[in-house]
């Protein structure tokens, strides 16, 4: 029991960790980045290259490897979202597609598609933990449950308190009025999305330190964005209650119920949430009308 | 009595609503249709299978483009609806029942069916909520698909044997060919037809804005459910005619990239368009031949390993390019290159219904 | 397009040969190859097509084949059923044979398209088909280390051998597709006739994004040896959560081409791979060579090459009993009889017979980590498993 529930916290920082991106994106470009999975994916390869460039510096080479990942989000903004401003908001989401196209064919050309692991480079080990109650997780699981938990923070006291933090806020509310108000709204919104690749490429990096790194690790970011959604599109609080059911029903699934549907449980929580409450635990009610 | 002065004279209500109407293009539409019947006779057995597939890509476009396009309700769900088609009738062919016309029907009424499922969230879902509904769906479905195949003992997938009609036996590129091509042009004329209807009007209002359509008195619901039904129906059918056509039916050939595959051919031909439908279908289809044509041409001993993320690479490459700087896609090309030959000096053609 | 080069360039062929006798250039064997080179599936069969390539390379380069090249034309199926199907279409347009590198979805098309247009189809990467073995389908070949059957009852031979007596409980790691869960299913029912104690299949999918929960049932339910064969993903991830989770027993698994450098990675004493492919640990003359020709031509490291190699060693072999000119026909009788050294890549010769596609004979060999000499073992020598 407390295994299931130490492994249920775990994934849930790592679906967490993705979901930040989803919904940080979403208050910005009202767009669902679909290539939020490839963004972790991302994080993972360059810290495999930074690692692979500097050996034995973890000090370096982690800072490094997140500043590329918010680095791309920027780019990413500046190229694709912006110029898709204004167009219907299907379009938008396609162009995220094609993102994640162009980020998997590019990973593939340059790291062709062998597993990797950083970790080796980084001269760092990933010894297990035990915890109470008898349960044992690895210390990089430790390490991605730490991450969320200080992104959270992070963020709520960002967007609460500093002062860029409420202009973000309120130009992910009303654009328009923000930008009458002398906000940069192209600024802030080239943030959110440096933060959203940043989360994604952090969660990337822990991930790959973890288990293993391959490009075709961006189907993790399909499940989370059920997380997302069931949280709510534009709750970042939302996002820490949602990632905590869905993953509590893949890991019940597992222990208690039938293993293969844990495929597919974060679909049926999306479904479920669709049909009864379709803005999400904590989202805006009108939100739905928006789009 | 075809229209005079360009298509701008009608002088009777039929030839208004002629589908074609001026001189031209019946000329250009009966070439298109010489071409299409003799190009077996020419062509190789590769040209032909391209052309296939382009065609079924175009039925299954056609019918993303009645959802999305003419009503306005995005759906990601498109690969699940093919899936739902293929294993019907795998399931059919499962136990004994072989002949299309058994298989077909009960092909269209299970797309029925699961339009009207997923149709039904909709119409309280906008949007991304929609979609994302929609790409639920398609999972569930291809769980239920690959329970389905994971219990058939053992099988990597399911057999279809060849279809027979009467004494017709459809097997072989060239019968294919003419099955394929058939039945788009029938499916594109169907898609024609119902845009010009009321219905297609309805759509229309619906995508645009759909809470001023039901302040005019179009019944919202009925027509959205309509919507979804029509374009599920087709393409169940599709995914039927893509098990007979491959002889072969797995779950792994479904996945999310086919739906954005489809997204893509729409998109990239232009929403709301038929002949856009059909245009982005052919493009897509062939975009990764001309990609090898190129390669091959310009360094043929080209690092092979390269050229094949390249490919994929490049077709998302174009889409994004296509998305970001040509919204109205290839039709929105194909109209200003015709305008500017055919009204050349001028520059813009007075308003009509339709173009 | 390439159709029309293609045809025109066989037509100049064909007038060429016909003028004279001194044909400047000579005709090749042309070969097709469906191989998913790209697609998520692609590390375990893309090591296959660039084996091929540099082999090949090497042939033609020293002559070719009684004075022929051989031509093989590569098809990226990204591990997609249709798009293998569309391969096989176009590849078999005057191919002698088709390879079939890439996963077991494809092989249903690929076979019926083969059977349609009589053409020998060779399994030179994925898992061996059971048309392969005895009374093996005219038509269909394999030489892929890999087999159902064979392989679980090698291992559990193996686990029983290390047991030494003692009744021990096994424990089995399927992925969610067909082949694995049925092999396992299988390997679970021979366990028993064996007298062990047997857990119930533990069914993982493929993208887990955590392997803890299913290898936490295997810890509770008390498996002594788990025994796991799917793709490399599925297998590894269950071993390391179970490490991972502080289980103490023993695990099996099936050693694709990650094998070597994980058991080096990992240095865990309880990880044995099985594998029918001599690891490159053991320095043979043969890997050296390998090493060498592929240094700077090939993505993967030298030793993912073996089950390329030597699958390209069969073909080869095949094409050289057929001489020139060859047919279909001509080859696949070639092939029903071939036998090939296999220079210590394998535990013994790959012999083919009309009836067996598949060997007469398969070898395995078990490696795992050595804390002590701090380096992988072979645990024993090769063991032979007959083919009947």
């Amino acid at each position: 029991m407390a295994q299931a529930l130490a492994t249920t916290l775990v994934v849930a920082s790592l679906y967490a960790l993705l979901g930040a991106g989803y919904v940080l994106v979403y208050r910005a470009s009202r767009v669902l980045n679909l290539a939020q999975g490839d963004l972790l994916t991302l994080g993972g390869y360059f810290l495999f290259a930074t690692a692979a460039t500097f050996p034995d510096a973890p000090a370096l080479a982690l800072p490094l490897a997140a500043a590329l990942s918010a680095l791309t989000g920027v780019l990413v903004y500046v190229a694709l979202m912006r110029p898709m401003a204004g167009h219907p908001v299907f379009a938008a989401v396609l162009v995220t597609v094609t993102l994640g196209i162009l980020l998997r064919a590019a990973i593939v050309l340059v790291f062709t598609d062998r597993t990797r692991h950083p970790l080796q480079n980084l001269g760092l080990s990933n010894p297990p933990r035990p915890l109470a109650g008898g349960a044992v997780v690895s210390t990089f699981d430790l390490v991605m449950v730490g991450a969320a938990v200080a992104l959270f923070a992070a963020l709520f006291v960002f967007l609460k308190v500093s002062p860029l933090g409420i202009r973000m806020r309120a130009a992910g509310e009303r654009a328009l009025l923000a930008s009458q108000r002398g906000i940069n709204f192209h600024g802030v919104f080239a943030l959110s999305w440096a933060l959203a690749a940043f989360a994604g490429g952090l969660a990337g990096m822990i991930y790959s330190s973890n288990v293993r790194l391959e490009p075709s690790l961006g189907i993790l970011g399909l499940r989370a964005f059920a997380v997302a959604l069931v949280g709510g599109l534009d709750s970042l609080g939302g996002v820490v209650p949602a990632a905590l059911l869905v993953a509590a029903v893949e890991v019940a699934s597992v222990r208690w119920g039938n293993p293969l549907l844990s495929d597919v449980s974060p679909f049926l929580c999306l479904l479920a949430m669709l049909l009864i409450r379709p803005w999400g635990l904590f989202g805006t009610r009108e939100e739905l009308e928006r789009v | 009595m075809p229209a005079l002065g360009g298509g701008y004279f009608k002088t009777s209500y039929e030839a208004d609503l002629a589908l074609v109407d001026t001189r031209l293009r019946r000329l250009a539409l009966t070439a298109l249709v010489l071409v299409l019947l003799a190009l077996p006779r020419f062509a190789s057995g590769f040209v032909l299978d391209l052309v296939s597939q382009a065609a079924f890509a175009a039925i299954g476009a056609l019918a993303l483009n009645v959802l999305t396009g003419l009503a306005g309700q995005i759906s990601l769900g498109h690969a699940g609806l093919l899936a739902a088609g293929a294993f019907t009738t795998a399931a059919l062919v499962e136990r004994g029942i072989v002949s299309p016309l058994v298989t077909l029907p009960a092909t269209a009424l299970v797309g029925g069916v699961l339009g009207l499922v997923v149709g039904i969230p909709s119409l309280r879902l906008k949007g991304l909520y929609l979609a994302l509904g929609t790409l639920a769906m398609h999972h569930v479905v291809l769980y239920a698909a690959g329970e389905m195949q994971a219990r058939a003992g053992g099988n990597t997938g399911f057999t279809i044997p060849a279809p027979r009609l009467g004494g017709l036996v459809f097997r072989g590129t060239v019968a294919w060919y003419y099955a394929l091509v058939a039945l788009a042009a029938l499916v594109l004329v169907l898609v024609v037809n119902l845009q010009r209807s009321r219905a297609g009007r309805a759509w229309m209002a619906i995508r645009d804005r759909d809470v001023a359509a039901a302040s005019v008195g179009i019944d919202v619901a009925r027509y959205k459910l309509s919507a979804f039904v029509w374009s599920s129906v087709i393409t169940a059918l599709a995914g039927a005619l893509f098990a007979y056509h491959r002889g072969f039916v797995s779950v792994e050939a479904f996945g999310f990239f086919v739906a954005v595959d489809y997204i893509a051919m729409i998109i990239i031909g232009g929403l709301g368009s038929a002949l856009g439908a059909v245009l982005g279908a052919a493009f897509v289809t062939l975009l990764p031949y001309a990609i090898d044509a190129l390669v091959a041409g310009v360094s043929p001993d080209a690092a092979q390993y390269y050229v094949f993320p390249a490919k994929f690479g490049a077709f998302g490459l174009l889409m994004a390019l296509f998305l970001v700087f040509e919204p109205l896609g290839l039709v929105g090309i194909w109209r200003r290159v015709r305008n500017w030959v055919f009204l050349w000096p001028f520059r813009h053609r007075p308003l009509r219904a339709s173009s | 397009m390439r159709g029309g080069i293609l045809s025109a360039a066989a037509a100049a062929l064909t007038l060429a040969a016909a003028l004279a006798a001194t044909a400047q250039t000579p005709e090749p064997y042309r070969i097709g190859m469906t191989v998913a080179i790209t697609g998520p599936f692609s590390a375990g069969y893309a090591p296959t097509y660039e084996a091929y390539r540099t082999y090949f390379k090497r042939v033609n380069d020293a002559g070719g084949i009684s004075g022929h090249p051989v031509v093989i034309t590569y098809e990226d199926d990204r591990g997609e059923p249709q798009r293998a199907a569309a391969a096989a279409k176009k590849l078999t347009d005057g191919a002698l044979l088709l390879i079939n590198a890439s996963i077991s979805p494809t092989y249903k098309p690929v076979m019926a398209e083969a059977e349609a247009t009589k053409t020998p189809l060779l399994f030179g990467g994925g898992v061996c088909p059971r048309e392969a073995f005895p009374p093996a389908a005219p038509l269909i070949f394999c030489t892929t280390s890999f087999g159902s059957k064979w392989d679980s009852r090698m291992a559990l031979s193996f686990i029983k051998e290390q047991s030494g007596g003692k009744k021990v409980k096994v424990g089995f790691a399927a992925q969610d597709i067909p082949l694995s869960r049925i092999e396992l299913e299988f390997a679970e029912q021979h366990a028993k006739e064996l007298g062990m104690d047997t857990i119930p299949v533990v069914v993982v999918p493929g993208a887990a994004s955590d392997f803890t929960p299913f290898a936490q049932n295997l810890k509770d339910a008390g498996a002594d040896w788990v025994f796991s064969w799917a793709p490399w993903g599925v297998e590894i991830g269950v071993f390391e959560a179970l490490n991972r989770i502080g289980w103490k027993g023993h695990y099996i698994l099936y050693g694709h081409q990650p094998a070597q450098d994980e058991l080096m990675r990992l240095k865990a004493p309880n990880l044995h791979a099985l594998t029918g492919n001599a690891m490159f640990i053991e320095s043979l003359p043969i890997h050296a060579e390998i090493t060498k020709l592929v240094q700077g031509q090939t993505n993967h490291p030298a030793h993912y090459m073996a089950e390329g190699w030597t699958s390209a060693m069969v073909l080869e072999a095949g094409l050289r009993k057929c001489g020139w000119p060859c047919t279909r026909d001509k080859l696949a009788q070639a092939l029903s009889s071939v036998s090939v050294d296999t220079r210590g890549l394998r535990g013994g010769p790959i012999e083919m017979t009309a009836d067996n596609h598949y060997r007469k004979a398969t070898y395995y060999k078990v490696y795992r980590w050595d804390a002590g000499k701090n380096a992988i073992v072979s645990v024993g020598g090769w063991s032979k498993l007959d083919i009947k």
